[in-house]
């Protein structure tokens, strides 16, 4: 097989959606039909140029609509410890609906974002300064398509990581480790290679947190500051010549001193780095498991994370991390079918997915803001209950099913799947009301007319069948097409509950009749509601 | 809405299983009662009902068929008539008889177990397959509207705080169990459903491990596999699945059930929910369906007495047959009823497709020793029982006229098998329903009228002389006839229309 070959068959309606399903947090069936006839290099190459249009969203706002600055930025006043979880959860409620808006320009940006938030891990926390979040997110997300260079040496500096990983307390005195491991073990060469080989001794750690010495943080918690950030002072800064192991070919970092010695040892310390040939086939073998599969065989290293990590490290490429992206996304491994439904869907692509999927706009941040937030901590809640909390993760490795044996699957227990079905349910028996007019759901009725031709016109216009109104709900919601059997008995057992089909005709005549009249209205709605509570609670909609 | 409050209702929403991060409570702890399967008192606490829904609404006429009528039956539908000599006869009940097909619910019949409850409807019916089995489900008029099921509403109010504080001592094990894909509105309570639901049969198996499940329809390589994983899980989050695992294991089949090759899937699950029983799960409800009724065309083969609703009314039979065979060796008869129900019944007159249309009454049946009259109700009247009562030229189809309201043999069953107080009952039917004296050795007027007017009493037909007889209260009876009676409590009163005479047999 041809593993990083460009994949040059035109998509279809079926590989459109996996592409954007796995590029992005789920398409809307709108994308899908818009990406569908386009080469794989077109429909990537869109993907990454929309990420334009959301460079610089508008800030985060005071979402309480029962506080006198509601609708107010945040960010621009002195910090204010009161609200910091509040305005934490609006910072966390900006990204989300970044994620889900509907705004016709479908990006790699959030789930590329979202990759490096689960990579570069720091946690609110931490900290417990939303600016500090805000601040680590912004970084993340303005440099998630930039270069893994620029990306360790930011994320090394950034404030909330100082403290997180204890940047902060690491000085020539008393010289603290934990940073300079994550930094090897997590961030860039990763603890082992594929075959088990260690890939750093417990030295080249201590060495590593010696490059690391002198950064410190200001004004975390200050209530009134204006200002906050990361210094580096030399006085802390050990000096000294710091000496790495055969397993960084013998390295030795001459040790600086003065205003500029953190930057230049970071310098050298992240080319030592990234020089190690582990390096980018950890980067590669991650983004595989994001992007493609978690289940990396012997025959997937060999043959696509060591050529893509090849690429990423050459000379030509030098680290840019959209070349990679790109050539994964359009290989022809990304789009064997063999990899459709690969992943179970994390509570992010599972909710919103679902909103996504079904074109459930999200309320201005910035004039509807109480909406947008309703909105969002509907999402927010249930991604935590489901065991996804964005910028706030349980440990430095991230999300367990990123990482811990099982993968994905992990994502899955009894309690994350009530959760699941509890929420899938509420699209289906819509309860809240996001604003004046707009319940978050669905509007089976309204769907029904929009499938039946000339809804009024009964005795010119056939009723449509049941088979085509299941086509129309089941359109797109499955990564895999489910058999004709499995057609059949979610028509006719869960849909008709075992009533002939022609039912359906007389049923849909008679709401077309009485279109205002509720027992006209309730076979039709009642079918529909059964029919999509069961296929959004289906093993197969929780893969992707 | 606010996080808390969301968070509250979403957990109430989640059944058994508490969020608690990746923890999910454990719920292994034995039933009681499972460990001390001995105990089988007759208390009302015991007791049990078992709900079979016919899906598609039950041609009445062609299961249970008014010999007494035959000439106007196949006046009406010969084409899809049952041979009078096919009929399978009653004992003690020369004029009605039952379709070829039902052996099994004939023998129960002449066991004094099975009881019929004829032309059974509600009034201004409704010929809407969703519509109509709602009402039916949330026990409802036709003109109203309920968001909870009638069992689900009885079972709200039995176990208060469910489910947030249970299991408890009380009530260690689901509240009621389903069979089915999809969650019955007849179970629902005022905030969830009240029952647990296993898919289909082979999700039970699955559940207490003596089933593989079929990975037939699973896609190849890791989705597969994924597809796999997450059913796993689904069937382990069926709430109590430590419960239903442990009363599986205590629990036997002791009959002989249709052989797995004759597709009998009521008999399946019934075979499940006698397991069940005899396992000791104290749950009060199970509710099992055949669907399959909504028999518009081809309802017979080339003979009559063939074909698709004959295979389903066997299927019924043999069904309830085997159950109740299983229960009586078990030794847990005496604990358990069964009913069925139906969106509507058939119309009278077949269509030319050997089929027919929704129409609007029809039996249901109530089975069990528990079952103290076998008959309520009369055949209906084929001659001058049809609605419309006086068709016009053109209109040709006829419907059975309602003799019973179902919610009166719900009121019944909550009432009389359960022992909730009438008050409560009537509040759970949303008002009061008279009885059908159906579980009562006792008959009593229900109206004022004349003696020999069925429908002023309670079981829907003239008392016999073996009846025990209460008039009551308010009621006055015209007596145009001798009493012949084993008792007769007169609280209203009798007017005697001429020299009649009181015989008390006693």
């Amino acid at each position: 097989m041809a593993y990083l070959d460009t994949y040059t068959t035109s998509l279809t309606a079926s590989t459109a959606a996996h592409l954007l399903r796995r590029a992005t947090f789920g398409p809307t069936n709108q994308e899908i039909v818009d990406f569908t006839g386009k080469t794989a290099t077109q429909a990537v190459d869109l993907l990454i140029s929309n990420a334009t249009f959301r460079a610089s969203p508008p800030p985060p706002v005071e979402m309480d609509e029962t506080r006198a600055d509601k609708g107010q930025q945040f960010l621009t006043k002195p910090f204010y410890g009161d609200r910091t979880y509040d305005y934490f959860l609006f910072i966390r409620y900006w990204w989300i609906g970044l994620m889900t808006e509907q705004n016709g320009h479908p990006s790699v940006l959030e789930k590329l974002t979202a990759f490096w938030q689960n990579h570069f891990v720091v946690t609110h926390s931490s900290t417990g300064d939303y600016r500090f979040t805000d601040r680590y997110l912004r970084f993340v997300r303005d440099n998630a398509m930039s270069n893994f260079r620029t990306l360790v040496i930011g994320i090394t500096k950034d404030p909330g990581m100082l403290v997180f990983q204890n940047g902060n307390e690491n000085s020539k005195e008393s010289p603290n480790e934990n940073y300079g491991r994550e930094l090897q073990e997590l961030f860039t060469v990763g603890q082992k290679d594929f075959a088990g080989n260690a890939n750093y001794t417990e030295d080249d750690v201590k060495a590593a947190a010696r490059v690391l010495t002198g950064w410190q943080v200001n004004n975390l918690w200050v209530e009134g500051s204006t200002s906050f950030g990361s210094v580096f002072n030399p006085s802390r800064h050990d000096t000294d010549n710091k000496s790495f192991s055969a397993k960084y070919n013998n390295t030795t970092i001459t040790g600086r001193s003065g205003a500029s010695a953190g930057d230049t040892e970071l310098a050298d310390l992240t080319t030592m780095l990234l020089n190690h040939p582990q390096t980018p086939r950890h980067i590669c073998r991650k983004l595989y498991r994001w992007y493609i599969n978690p289940n990396v065989t012997q025959e997937i290293e060999d043959n696509v994370i060591i050529p893509l990590a090849n690429f990423f490290a050459s000379s030509g490429n030098n680290y840019a991390i959209v070349p990679v992206l790109k050539k994964l996304l359009t290989s022809d491994i990304f789009f064997d079918s063999n990899n459709f439904g690969g992943i179970v869907k994390s509570p992010a692509e599972f909710m919103v997915g679902m909103l996504r999927h079904f074109d459930l706009p999200v309320p201005d941040l910035t004039s509807e803001y109480t909406a947008f937030r309703k909105m969002m901590e509907f999402q927010e809640w249930a991604m935590s209950k489901m065991q996804l909390r964005f910028l706030d993760q349980p440990l430095v490795f991230g999300s367990v099913p990123y990482y811990q044996t099982g993968f994905s699957k992990n994502w899955i227990n009894g309690t994350t799947l009530g959760l699941r079905g509890q929420h899938t349910d509420a699209m289906v028996y819509p309860w809240l009301e996001l604003k004046p007019g707009y319940m978050l759901g669905l509007d089976f009725l309204k769907w029904i007319r929009q499938i039946q031709p000339n809804f009024s016109d009964v005795a010119g216009t056939e009723a449509v069948t049941c088979d085509v109104v299941f086509a129309e709900l089941s359109k797109n919601l499955f990564a895999i097409e489910p058999t004709q059997s499995q057609k059949n008995f979610l028509i006719d057992t869960i849909m008709m509950r075992n009533i002939p089909r022609t039912s359906w005709k007389f049923e849909l005549n008679a709401y077309r009749t009485s279109p205002n009249n509720a027992d006209a209205q309730n076979p039709v709605l009642w079918r529909c509601q059964a029919l999509m509570k069961y296929m959004l609670r289906m093993a197969e909609y929780q893969v992707f | 809405m606010k996080r808390r409050q969301f968070l509250t209702a979403a957990s109430s929403m989640l059944l058994p299983v508490m969020v608690d991060g990746f923890g999910v409570k454990s719920l292994a702890k034995n039933s009681a009662l499972v460990q001390s399967l001995m105990k089988t008192t007759a208390l009302n606490s015991d007791r049990i009902v078992v709900i079979i829904y016919l899906s598609g609404g039950n041609d009445g006429l062609n299961t249970v068929i008014p010999l007494e009528y035959y000439s106007e039956y196949m006046g009406l539908r010969s084409n899809i008539a049952i041979p009078e000599n096919r009929v399978l006869g009653l004992s003690g009940n020369i004029e009605t008889g039952f379709h070829p097909a039902m052996t099994g619910m004939q023998a129960l019949y002449n066991e004094g177990k099975l009881a019929i409850v004829h032309a059974v409807s509600y009034p201004n019916p409704n010929q809407s397959h969703v519509r109509s089995s709602d009402i039916w489900m949330t026990g409802v008029d036709a003109n109203q509207v309920s968001s909870s099921g009638w069992a689900g509403r009885y079972l709200n109010d039995r176990f208060a705080g469910y489910p947030q504080n249970y299991p408890n001592g009380e009530m260690e094990d689901p509240l009621a169990v389903q069979i089915g894909y999809v969650g019955t509105t007849t179970l629902l309570g005022n905030n969830q459903s009240m029952g647990i639901t296993l898919s289909n049969p082979d999700s039970f198996y699955q559940l207490i491990g003596t089933q593989t499940p079929n990975q037939s329809d699973l896609p190849c390589c890791d989705a597969g596999d994924l597809i796999s994983y997450v059913r796993e899980q689904q069937l382990l989050a069926v709430g109590y699945a430590s419960e239903i695992k442990n009363a599986a294991s205590a629990g036997n089949n002791l009959a002989t059930y249709p052989a797995a090759s004759a597709g009998n899937e009521l008999a399946e699950q019934l075979k499940i929910v006698a397991r069940l029983i005899h396992g000791g799960l104290k749950s009060k409800i199970y509710y099992v369906e055949l669907g399959g009724f909504d028999t518009h065309a081809g309802q017979v083969g080339t003979n009559n007495t063939e074909g698709l609703h004959a295979q389903l009314l066997k299927k019924l039979s043999d069904g309830i047959a085997a159950f109740q065979n299983d229960l009586k060796l078990q030794g847990t008869e005496d604990k358990v009823i069964g009913m069925t129900f139906s969106d509507f019944g058939r119309r009278a007159n077949s269509n030319a497709s050997k089929g027919t249309d929704h129409g609007v009454g029809a039996p249901m049946f109530v089975f069990g020793t528990g079952v103290k009259r076998q008959v309520i109700g009369t055949n209906p009247n084929l001659v001058s029982g049809l609605l419309p009562v006086n068709p016009q030229s053109w209109e040709t189809s006829r419907d059975i006229k309602m003799q019973i309201d179902f919610r009166r043999v719900y009121s019944d069953i909550l009432n009389d098998w359960f022992g909730t107080v009438p008050s409560k009952t009537n509040q759970l039917l949303f008002r009061n329903f008279n009885t059908t004296s159906l579980f009562s050795d006792t008959v009593q007027t229900i109206s004022s009228g004349a003696w020999a007017n069925p429908e002023i009493w309670s079981n829907g037909r003239i008392p016999t002389v073996a009846e025990k007889i209460i008039v009551n209260a308010g009621h006055v009876i015209d007596v145009g006839q001798n009493i012949n009676a084993k008792t007769l409590e007169v609280n209203g009163e009798l007017r005697f229309l001429g020299d009649f005479n009181v015989n008390i047999t006693g």
